[in-house]
C-alpha cells in the first residue's frame, strides 16, 4: 500500500455511500482539502473523508477500506501537530468527532465511559459536579479530543505530576484490522494478560481505532496556589526548576516563557507579564490549603535564592485564569511575530535544561529564525516554537533542517524526540537516532501484529524498512522466513 | 548432557528449583548470548529473580534455570532528575535502602529482602502507594530487555515524558517474561516528603472521602488504617480529620501468607463487597479506592476460592493465584478467563520470542 492513491476510488466511494449515506461521506476537492493536513506543517491527499458515529460504522469502513486496499487513517480534531493525522499516500480520513458521547460517568470509580470525539475540556467540565477531572490537559484542550489524545499519549502542563493520557486510560475498545471490535483493559486494577490498552496509547492511530474509552478522572483539589516568578535569564528559571526538583517538590505544573514569547503574549493578551524579564516561571501547587501554603513558601525561597526578580502568588481563580490563559494561549499570539509558525517538541533530562535552551538560541541564531520558548520545564518538555513566513521559498526547509538540529542536540543530551507530539511523519526519519536496527524491528513487529498489511496510518512512527529478518546471525534450522 | 552454555557461569541451584542447568549470567550481553544458545537447543528457559513471585501464572517445566542475581548493578542514580537505571536481579530492598538515605522512592513493593526490581515488574506488581500515585508501569521509562531469541530490544528513553515509538516498557511489565527478560530499567523516582504517618480509622470509606489522595487506605482483618505524608502541617491536618490513633511513619500491614495465597482484583466501587464475600478464616489486605485484596488462606479451600473468581470476573475483575501448593495448579487455570484479543498476545509473544524458549505457557490462555 505505499502507492500513491490519488485517483478516488469509486468501488469504494459507492460502498462506503451505501454503509454511511451521502451525508457521511465527503469527497468533493474542498472537502478534502479541508482534511488534508493537521495543525503541523505536512500536507496529504485524503482519497475520500468519513464522519462516523459508532463503533459499527468504524467497523464496517475498515472492512470496506481493507477490502478495496485503501487505508484508513483516524482524526480528531486535527489539532496533531506531528502529521499523525495526514493521509500521506491517500486513504479514508475517518473522522470521530460525532463520536463525543460521554456515556457513563462512574463518581465511586471515578471513571468515565466516553466516545474518542469528546472535547478533552468539555469532559473536565462535565464532570466538575463531581469533584472530578480529566487530568492530561494539552494546550490545546479547548479544541482537541480524547481520541486524539489517546492516539498521542498526550501530555500537557499538569502531567508533571498527574502524567500522561496512557496513565488515564484504563479500558479501550478499538477496532481491529479485521473490522472486528475488542475491548481491551478493564475497570479492576491490573487486568491479566499482556497490557494492550497500554500499547494502543500513544501508537498513533497505527494499531486500531479507538472507538471507546474507560478513562480515569482525578479528583480537583481542594486548594491552588500559582506562582509567576520572573527571572533575569532563562539560566536563573531553570536552575529553580531544577532546585524544586531537587527539593523533592514535584509541582502541579512548572511552566517556562522567554522573553520574546512573554512580549508578544502580553502584545495581545495584556495580563501584565513582566516582559523586562529574562523569563517567567509559572509553578503550580495544587492540595489541602496547608500544602498548598508550605510548598509555595519553598518555592519562592528557591526561585529567591536563585536571582528571581518578581514573586507573584495568585491565590483566586481569577487571579490564575489570567496566567494560565498567557500560557494556554501562547501559539495563537504568535501571529503577530509571522504568518507560520513551527512548534516543536522535544525532551531532554531537566537536569540538561540550561544546556539544552543555549543550544536552542544558538540554533535559532545560526538559521536566523526567530525562536520563542514556553514550554514544560518540569519535565525537560522543551517546545521551541520558529515563526517563519511560509510564502517566502525555501523558509519552511531551513525551519524543517533547524527542527531537526534540535532533536539532535535533544538526543546527544540524552533525551528523546517527542514527549507528547507524536512521532507522526514529522520525526520518523530522526527516529534511527534513538535506536538501534534491532529496536526498530522489535517496534516494527508490533505494528506487524496488529496490522500486517498495513490498513491504519501507514507510513507513521517508523521509517521504511525498521523491518529486519536478519541480525546477522545463522538462521536456527526450522525456520522459515 | 553436555553443558552447551560454554563460559556464561553457572549459579548455585540450592535456592532454585530443579532443572538440568542453572544459570547467573552476568551482564546484558552474556544473558543475550545464552537465550540464543537456548533457541539453538529449543531449551526452555525460567527465568528466576528473588523467587518472591513464581507463583504467579501457568507452571514451567525448565531445561534451564537463568537466575538474575548477578545482573545486580545500578547503572545510572540521578537523584536530581528523579531518574534511576537497575538491572532486573537488584533486590528492591537494596535499592529502597539507598534511595531512602536521599528521601527518594521506587514505590515498588518490598517483599522481604530478595525481591528483585525485575520480578516485581515482570509480574506486574506496584506498592500499596498507587491509590496515590498510580500502578509502577506508569513509572517504568525505559527497558532494555533480551528477547527469547536474544535480541537487546531498548524502548522508551531515560526522561519522564515520551512518545518516541510504541510503548514497549509498558507492555513489559506483567508479561511475566514471555516477550523478553527486563535486563535493565529506567525508572521514575517519586521524592519521599518529611513527615508520613499511619492513623488507625474506624470507617474507611469515611476516610476517602475525606482525606485528599492519600497514599492508601487499607483494611485487615482486624483494623484500618489510613497512610499519609507530605509536608509536617497537611499531614497533622489530614490526620486529625480522620482519626487519633497515630503511629509515626508508614507501619505497612504484612502481606498476607498461607496455604494459598490470591490477588482478588475488582472494580474499586466493589471493594467492600469483596472483602465480605471472603471467607472468615482468610487473612487479607484490601486497598480501598484501587479495588485490590491480596488474600492468604489457612487450607485449600478452592471452592471458596473459585466462588470468588466466578463474582470477580462479572464484576469485571480477576481473581489470580499468586501461590500455593504445586498440585493446585494442575486442578484450575491460576488465571482465570483468558482476557479478550488473545490472539494478539498470542502473535506478540511470538515476535518475541519465537522458538517459545522463555518461561514459555506462563501468561493467560497458557501463552
Amino acid at each position: 500500500m505505499t502507492a500513491a492513491l490519488t485517483e478516488k476510488k469509486p468501488g469504494l466511494r459507492d460502498e462506503l455511500i451505501s454503509l454511511l449515506g451521502t451525508d457521511q461521506v465527503m469527497e468533493s476537492a474542498l472537502e478534502r482539502h479541508l482534511y488534508a493536513k493537521d495543525s503541523g506543517v505536512y500536507t496529504g491527499n485524503p482519497t475520500l473523508v468519513v464522519m462516523i458515529h459508532n463503533a459499527e460504522e468504524v467497523a464496517a469502513v475498515v472492512k470496506a477500506a481493507r477490502r478495496h486496499d485503501v487505508p484508513v487513517v483516524a482524526r480528531g480534531a486535527g489539532t496533531g501537530l506531528s502529521a499523525g493525522a495526514v493521509p500521506e499516500v491517500g486513504g479514508v480520513v475517518l473522522v470521530t468527532t460525532r463520536m463525543n458521547s460521554i456515556e457513563h460517568i462512574d463518581a465511586e470509580n471515578r471513571t468515565a465511559w466516553v466516545g474518542p470525539g469528546v472535547i478533552n475540556l468539555d469532559l473536565s467540565n462535565v464532570t466538575i459536579p463531581y469533584g472530578l477531572h480529566f487530568a492530561p490537559d494539552p494546550s490545546s484542550q479547548s479544541a482537541c479530543t480524547v481520541g486524539g489524545n489517546i492516539a498521542c499519549n498526550s501530555g500537557g502542563p499538569h502531567c508533571l505530576s498527574e502524567g500522561s493520557t496512557v496513565n488515564h486510560v484504563l479500558a479501550l475498545e478499538v477496532v481491529t484490522d479485521e473490522g472486528a471490535i475488542v475491548t481491551v483493559g478493564g475497570p479492576a486494577p491490573d487486568p491479566i494478560g499482556l497490557d494492550l490498552r497500554g500499547i494502543l496509547v500513544g501508537s498513533e492511530g497505527t494499531l486500531g481505532i479507538v472507538t471507546r474509552a474507560l478513562v480515569k478522572l482525578t479528583p480537583n483539589a481542594p486548594d491552588v496556589r500559582t506562582l509567576a516568578v520572573a527571572f533575569p535569564t532563562i539560566e536563573d528559571a531553570a536552575a529553580t526548576v531544577s532546585g524544586i526538583i531537587a527539593a523533592g517538590l514535584i509541582p502541579a505544573a512548572l511552566e517556562m516563557m522567554d522573553q520574546l514569547m512573554m512580549q508578544v503574549i502580553e502584545n495581545w493578551l495584556h495580563a501584565g507579564l513582566p516582559i523586562h524579564a529574562g523569563a517567567l516561571l509559572l509553578a503550580e501547587v495544587t492540595g489541602v490549603t496547608e500544602a498548598v501554603d508550605a510548598e509555595a513558601q519553598i518555592i519562592s525561597r528557591i526561585a529567591e535564592e536563585h536571582n528571581a526578580l518578581s514573586v507573584q502568588v495568585a491565590v483566586s481563580s481569577e487571579e490564575r485564569a489570567v496566567l494560565w490563559k498567557s500560557r494556554k494561549s501562547a501559539f495563537g499570539a504568535v501571529a503577530q511575530a509571522a504568518p507560520d509558525y513551527y512548534l516543536h517538541d522535544t525532551v531532554v533530562p531537566r537536569t540538561s535544561l540550561v544546556e539544552a535552551m543555549r543550544q536552542v538560541y544558538e540554533i535559532g541564531k545560526r538559521y536566523e529564525i526567530t525562536m520563542m520558548n514556553v514550554f514544560h520545564a518540569g519535565d525537560g518538555n522543551l517546545h521551541p516554537l520558529m515563526a517563519f513566513d511560509a510564502s517566502v521559498p525555501g523558509e519552511l526547509d531551513k525551519v524543517k533542517a533547524a527542527a531537526d538540529e534540535l532533536v539532535q542536540i535533544c538526543v546527544e543530551q540524552g533525551g528523546v524526540l517527542s514527549g507528547e507530539h507524536g512521532i507522526g511523519i514529522e520525526k520518523r526519519h530522526l527516529m534511527p537516532l534513538l535506536f538501534s536496527d534491532v529496536d526498530l524491528d522489535a517496534q516494527a513487529r508490533v505494528k506487524e501484529v496488529f496490522d500486517a498489511e498495513g490498513v491504519f496510518n501507514p507510513g507513521k512512527i517508523l521509517p521504511e524498512g525498521s523491518r529486519c529478518f536478519d541480525f546477522g546471525r545463522p538462521v536456527p534450522e526450522g525456520v522459515w522466513v | 548432557m553436555k553443558n552447551p552454555f560454554g563460559a556464561i557461569p553457572v549459579a548455585d541451584t540450592e535456592a532454585l528449583p530443579p532443572a538440568e542447568m542453572a544459570l547467573a549470567p552476568t551482564s546484558i550481553e552474556e544473558t543475550a548470548q545464552a537465550l540464543r544458545i537456548a533457541t539453538d537447543h529449543r531449551m526452555k528457559v525460567l527465568v528466576w529473580g528473588g523467587g518472591n513471585h513464581q507463583g504467579y501464572g501457568h507452571r514451567t517445566y525448565p531445561d534451564v534455570v537463568l537466575t538474575t542475581t548477578s545482573l545486580d548493578r545500578i547503572q545510572v542514580w540521578e537523584p536530581e532528575d528523579l531518574t534511576l537505571v537497575a538491572e532486573a536481579g537488584v533486590p528492591i530492598a537494596k535499592v529502597e535502602q539507598m534511595l531512602g538515605e536521599h528521601r527518594q522512592t521506587t514505590l515498588l513493593p518490598v517483599h522481604g529482602e530478595t525481591a528483585t526490581i525485575g520480578g516485581a515488574l515482570a509480574t506486574g506488581l506496584s506498592g500499596y502507594q498507587r491509590f496515590r500515585y498510580g500502578p509502577s508501569r506508569d513509572r517504568v521509562l525505559e527497558t532494555t530487555a533480551i528477547t527469547g531469541d536474544g535480541r537487546t530490544v531498548r524502548a522508551g528513553g531515560r526522561v519522564v515524558k515520551n512518545v518516541t515509538g510504541y510503548d514497549i516498557p509498558r507492555l513489559m511489565v506483567g508479561s511475566m517474561g514471555r516477550l523478553g527478560l527486563i535486563g535493565a530499567v529506567c525508572l521514575k523516582l517519586v521524592p519521599t516528603p518529611s513527615t508520613a504517618v499511619t492513623v488507625t480509622v474506624d470507617d474507611p470509606a469515611a476516610a476517602q472521602a475525606a482525606l485528599y489522595r492519600p497514599l492508601a487506605i487499607l483494611s485487615t482483618p482486624t483494623e484500618h488504617r489510613a497512610f499519609l505524608w507530605g509536608t509536617p502541617a497537611e499531614v497533622e491536618s489530614q490526620a486529625a480529620s480522620v482519626g487519633t490513633d497515630l503511629i509515626n511513619g508508614l507501619a505497612w500491614p504484612a502481606p498476607p501468607s498461607g496455604l494459598m495465597t490470591w490477588s482478588l482484583r475488582v472494580p474499586p466501587s466493589c471493594l467492600q463487597e469483596a472483602i465480605d464475600r471472603l471467607p472468615p478464616s482468610w487473612d487479607y489486605v484490601a486497598q480501598h479506592g484501587v479495588g485490590l485484596v491480596e488474600c492468604g488462606t489457612p487450607d485449600l479451600d478452592l471452592q471458596s476460592a473459585l466462588k470468588l473468581r466466578e463474582w470477580s470476573e462479572s464484576q469485571g475483575g480477576a481473581m489470580v493465584l499468586a501461590g500455593g501448593p504445586e498440585t493446585l495448579y494442575e486442578q484450575m487455570d491460576p488465571w482465570g478467563t483468558p482476557p479478550n484479543g488473545l490472539d494478539y498476545q498470542r502473535r506478540l509473544v511470538a515476535e518475541f520470542d519465537p522458538y517459545g524458549v522463555l518461561n514459555p505457557g506462563r501468561l493467560p490462555g497458557g501463552i
